[in-house]
């Protein structure tokens, strides 16, 4: 089994091997390859001598010995050098590394043997030792991909390499030669591409590349300017991209350089002599434009502008226009000229022809006017277009009379009127005007009485003195001369009373008016409008319409929203103007501008009669349709009434309870309504109602109370009996007083009238022997402040009312003698069983000789003016004083308030206040506090 | 010491500190304008291989100040030339269009040709030293538009190093040490001694 094995591989083997032999055997090796690089081209050409036709191809990088080339290729004997040859195009700069090929012939499966190689070497061999990059200034279209190399020189490190400010991923291709490629290029900037070769720490080397587009131009057109040379000229298209000067577009036009467009950049050629046809070559380096042009010279001339205008004779109403042409060729060719006249809302166009045009005569210009002349020609056969502007030229006509006025008269009243007239526009006056003549003639009067006046007048008065009518001429003046006079007579006055007018409804803010033909308005009519009720200087209007119209719009633009408008219209004819009819209207209605005027309330029991009056005419700016009234309350204003009717001018409102209210009055028009007048009631009531609150109701409570204190007197009649009548105890004397016994005299005692007689006599010598220092007295002063109540006057008073009857009854008894109460002067008690009458104590108190005030005199300023007030006061009335006599009735007026409520003071009610009276005013121990609360 | 001849008539620390401030701005402006330029080309900060264009003798220490102010003055000239070179053969090669750089261009020459003609006036008299240009710009030495944008480069490298040596020299000099202006009267500058070492 093994031998088996051992010889079918010995037979396979053999088989191979001799076929092998028999193929080398049979087809000749190729002789003599030659190498030819283009390295600009970056192409190699192989050319070699064989019988054969078919032939394998292999080229290598040297240095490394990558292949980059592995083909079979058919390639015939060239019949005159009977050599064969092949060119390859390297995707690589040939210069980057050396290359070497060889080659074989094949005959189907049989090959030759290879040729010796054949290498042409780069620049990155040992004898070259410095930097470099391939390719060098490449002009390459957008999109393109290519190769660059950097070989580094020698004992130089590799670090990257950048295709503009990207770094691009490099490969090795020798030991000094590394290669990048650059895809879908984008078109370059001013000055190209950069490739730049970079070591760890140097600049080492770099290329540019010049991306852009082939040329792009297109249009090329050829004229003439001057009926001989040829002007061709084409738009340029887009741009290449290209600004290196070695790759910038070169023109050529019929087979000649182009200077203007390669040395100025400009889009165009000259050519001394028109040629029926022309070819535009454009070119660079990445492609050629080829433009062509056929025309007939006279299809294709394009006019100089004229030169030196002038005008040589200038009118009011026209002028001559002169000019001349550069080109001598110009006078024989039929042309047409075009004039463009510019002015102040005049601007023209004008056409002239004729053969060498080179004057016309401008007609129907306007006097007065600054205008600017622009000229164009062109050639009338075979137009092609309009040729140069000439430089403007000003002209200003001549002043001409002034064209007739415009006028109207209007009559205020019945002697008395003012014509107007309407200022002339521009084209009308023909010059500015210096001026007005005015003249008015009447039938009793010959001739006319000129006026002159100056030009901003635009009305003139009138008056009829013996009501016959008046016919004036107005005429305008300038420079130039007179206007042919206007006339007019005037109009009969009709008054607005007169006549009845009807309401004339805007549309859109304009007055469409329509009126009867009249057959004596031979002249046409007259429409006129002037605010309603204006007098004096008025802003008459009108517009004078010819007979054969019966209608005319009154647009807005010669209104003024909310202003009332009378519009009459007359029938003119020779004689006065005749009135045929007058309306009344606003072009704009709008709410009023004031309220309503005089707005009073007037009530009536419950009722309130509102009543107003419109407001001026000036102020409605639109009819009044009616009145509006509100109730305003605290945040809105609650309708009550509408009134439709303008002329109602009052209402009632009815059923108002007694309060204040407020009344609102709106006028409104279709506008709207106004702000509003407003009035402010409050509800009284009536006299009857006022008897009845004002006076029986006060009766009814005071016989009620009446009736209860009665009552109660009633049921309380032993404790009144005892508190007001208490039996008097009989004198219990020795004796029998028994019978007869008079009438009791009871008179007070002795001791008694000493001691009430000795107090004030204390009190005014103490002023007069005890003057002591100023802090003394202030204190003292202290003590008589609260003493005398002067820091709470009103508790005492109040007090000294409650029961000051029966203190004072004290008092009084003292000093008069008559009295019912029993007094122990030097202790305890007093016991006041009646009520004094409070006159009583005048004697006290009152007149000039007792004046127990005096003694603050020395106390604070105010105080003692309050005192001295209260004095004078009770002086002049000499009525009841109970703090003087309180006061003074005490032995111990000096520290007063240090006695009340002690042991030893008097146990009268009157001082029964304690210390804290000021606030605790009313005793809890009096008979008049047992007396409310119903003790007995 | 050499270059010390002065007369104070005319206060020439005044003059001196002038041109010191002009080679300053001219020292900025030139940097300005290398940064522009690399900018505009997207070239690397990197300096470019070969040196200095413009070569003068050592300035040792054993020079005085007037003979290092005599030959950075060439070697500023040497600059000046090389500059207007560059625009011309710039505007050949490229797109004469304008823009920054080439006004920043403009600006820096004419400015330069100012700092020439300052700093000659603090020459002293018949000193006369050369600065040498190591390549020149022609068609042999620069081929190809990448050499040319590498050639500007070198120049603009030259004229910051030139322009700051400058500065800093001028700024260096001790008031003594600076020279009258060359505008004093033929008599005077007859009259002024004559060092030499």
């Amino acid at each position: 089994m093994q031998g088996w094995v051992t010889l079918a591989l010995l037979l396979s083997l053999g088989v191979e091997c001799s076929l092998g032999q028999n193929g080398v055997g049979e087809l000749p090796v190729p002789r003599g390859l030659t190498l030819n690089p283009d390295l600009p081209a970056q192409t190699l050409s192989l050319t070699w001598q064989s019988d054969s036709s078919l032939f394998d191809l292999e080229i290598f990088h040297t240095e490394l010995m990558n292949v980059v080339l592995n083909e079979t290729v058919a390639v015939k004997t060239d019949p005159v050098t009977g050599l064969h040859s092949w060119t390859w195009h390297s995707p690589l700069p040939l210069e980057c590394t050396s290359h070497s090929a060889h080659i074989r012939a094949r005959n189907q499966q049989s090959v030759s043997q290879w040729s010796p190689l054949q290498t042409i070497p780069g620049s990155d061999i040992p004898e070259k030792s410095e930097s470099n990059m391939f390719p060098q200034d490449k002009v390459v279209p957008v999109g393109s991909n290519m190769t660059f190399c950097c070989i580094v020189k020698e004992k130089e490190d590799f670090k990257e390499i950048m295709y503009g400010r990207q770094e691009m991923s490099a490969t090795r291709l020798s030991r000094r030669t590394y290669a990048i490629t650059a895809t879908n290029q984008p078109v370059s900037g001013n000055t190209g591409t950069n490739v730049i070769c970079c070591s760890q720490r140097l600049t080492l080397t770099g290329a540019v590349v010049f991306v852009g587009y082939p040329p792009g131009d297109e249009g090329l057109v050829c004229e003439t300017r001057d009926l001989a040379s040829a002007e061709c000229s084409w738009k340029k298209g887009r741009d290449t991209g290209l600004r290196m000067r070695r790759s910038r577009t070169k023109y050529t036009l019929n087979g000649r350089d182009c200077l203007e467009a390669n040395e100025r950049k400009r889009w165009w050629c000259s050519s001394k002599a028109w040629e029926q046809s022309w070819t535009l070559v454009a070119r660079n380096p990445l492609g050629t434009v080829q433009l062509t042009d056929s025309a007939q010279l006279t299809d294709r001339v394009h006019l100089l502008a004229p030169v030196n205008v002038t005008a040589v004779e200038v009118k009011a109403w026209s002028a001559t226009l002169q000019w001349s042409w550069s080109v001598a060729a110009y006078k024989k060719l039929e042309m047409v000229c075009q004039l463009q006249l510019f002015a102040h809302e005049l601007n023209s166009t004008r056409n002239y022809s004729g053969p060498g045009l080179s004057s016309v005569v401008l007609e129907s210009l306007w006097p007065d006017v600054d205008y600017t002349v622009t000229l164009y020609c062109g050639s009338k056969h075979g137009f092609w277009k309009w040729g140069d502007k000439s430089a403007p030229y000003r002209i200003h006509t001549k002043m001409d009379r002034p064209d007739a006025l415009d006028v109207w008269m209007w009559m205020d009243s019945s002697n008395t009127g003012r014509v107007f007239w309407k200022p002339l526009s521009v084209r009308k006056s023909h010059g500015a005007l210096v001026g007005y003549e005015v003249s008015q003639s009447s039938a009793e009067e010959d001739g006319w009485t000129p006026v002159s006046l100056p030009p901003g007048n635009f009305s003139y008065p009138i008056i009829l003195n013996n009501g016959s009518d008046i016919t004036v001429a107005v005429a305008a003046r300038n420079p130039a001369g007179l206007s042919q006079p206007s006339t007019v007579t005037t109009p009969a006055y009709r008054a607005d009373s007169q006549l009845s007018m009807s309401e004339l409804l805007s549309t859109n803010g304009s007055f469409v008016l329509s009126w009867q033909p009249n057959a004596n308005a031979s002249s046409g009519y007259a429409v006129e409008w002037v605010p309603t009720g204006c007098s004096g200087l008025c802003p008459v209007d009108w517009k004078k319409v010819p007979e054969s119209d019966s209608s005319f719009t009154l647009n807005s633009d010669s209104l003024v929203a909310g202003v009332r408008y009378t519009v009459s219209v007359y029938a003119l004819s020779t004689g006065a103007p005749t009135l045929l009819q007058r309306w009344q209207g606003y072009s704009q209605e709008m709410t009023p501008s004031q309220s309503v005027r005089e707005l009073l309330p007037n009530q009536s029991g419950s009722d309130v009669l509102l009543s107003w009056k419109a407001t001026a005419m000036e102020n409605q700016r639109g009819f009044i349709r009616g009145y509006t009234i509100y109730l305003a309350n605290a945040a809105h204003l609650e309708l009550i009434a509408n009134i439709s009717d303008p002329e109602v001018q009052s209402y009632r409102v009815k059923g108002l309870s007694l309060s204040s209210y407020k009344f609102v009055v709106k006028a409104y028009t279709s506008a709207g309504e106004d702000a509003g007048a407003t009035v402010a009631i409050k509800m009284e009531m009536d006299t009857a109602d006022m008897l009845f609150v004002g006076i029986l109701v006060p009766l009814g409570i005071m016989f009620c109370c009446l009736i209860l204190i009665s009552i109660c007197c009633y049921k309380k009649r032993e404790w009144v009996k005892k508190a007001f009548y208490p039996e008097i105890p009989g004198p219990k004397v020795p004796g029998d007083w028994s019978s007869p016994q008079g009438p009791l005299d009871v008179k007070p005692s002795p001791h008694s009238l000493v001691h009430i007689v000795e107090s004030p006599e204390w009190d005014f010598t103490k002023e007069g022997l005890f003057p002591v220092p100023e802090e003394e007295e202030e204190s003292e002063n202290d003590n008589i402040e609260v003493d005398a109540d002067s820091d709470e006057p009103a508790l005492l008073r109040y007090y000294n009312q409650v029961v000051g009857d029966g203190s004072h009854g004290n008092q009084v008894s003292d000093s008069s003698g008559s009295s019912n109460t029993s007094v122990d002067s030097t202790q305890t008690e007093i016991t006041y069983a009646g009520i004094q009458s409070p006159t009583s104590s005048q004697g006290a108190c009152g007149g000039g000789g007792y004046r127990p005030q005096m003694q603050s005199v020395i106390g604070p300023a105010e105080p003692q003016i309050e005192f001295e007030a209260d004095f004078q006061d009770d002086g002049l009335h000499a009525g009841y004083k109970p703090q003087c006599s309180w006061q003074l009735d005490s032995p111990e007026a000096e520290n007063f308030s240090g006695s009340l409520g002690s042991p030893t003071s008097v146990t009268s009610s009157q001082f029964l206040i304690p210390e804290s009276s000021e606030e605790k005013p009313q005793p809890s121990n009096t008979w008049f506090h047992n007396f409310l609360s119903g003790k007995s | 010491m050499a270059g010390r001849g002065t007369n104070g008539r005319h206060g020439s620390r005044g003059h001196a500190g002038r041109t010191a401030a002009l080679a300053r701005l001219l020292h900025k402006e030139c940097i300005q304008l290398l940064e522009l330029y690399r900018n505009s080309e997207s070239l690397p900060s990197s300096p470019v291989d070969g040196g200095y264009l413009v070569s003068i003798p050592p300035l040792v220490p054993q020079l005085s100040d007037a003979e290092k102010i005599s030959i950075l003055h060439a070697a500023l000239k040497e600059c000046l030339r090389l500059l207007e070179d560059v625009i011309t053969q710039e505007d050949a090669e490229f797109s004469d269009e304008d823009s920054e750089y080439k006004r920043k261009w403009k600006t820096v020459r004419d400015r330069l040709g100012h700092l020439l003609a300052s700093t000659e006036q603090l020459l002293v008299e018949g000193q006369k030293f050369e600065a040498k240009v190591k390549e020149e710009l022609d068609g042999q030495a620069v081929s190809g538009s990448f050499r040319l944008k590498m050639w500007i480069v070198r120049v603009l490298q030259d004229l910051v190093h030139w322009t700051g040596q400058t500065s800093d020299t001028l700024r260096s000099l001790p008031a003594e040490v600076e020279k009258a202006p060359k505008t004093m009267s033929r008599r005077t500058r007859r009259g002024a001694e004559k060092i030499r070492k």
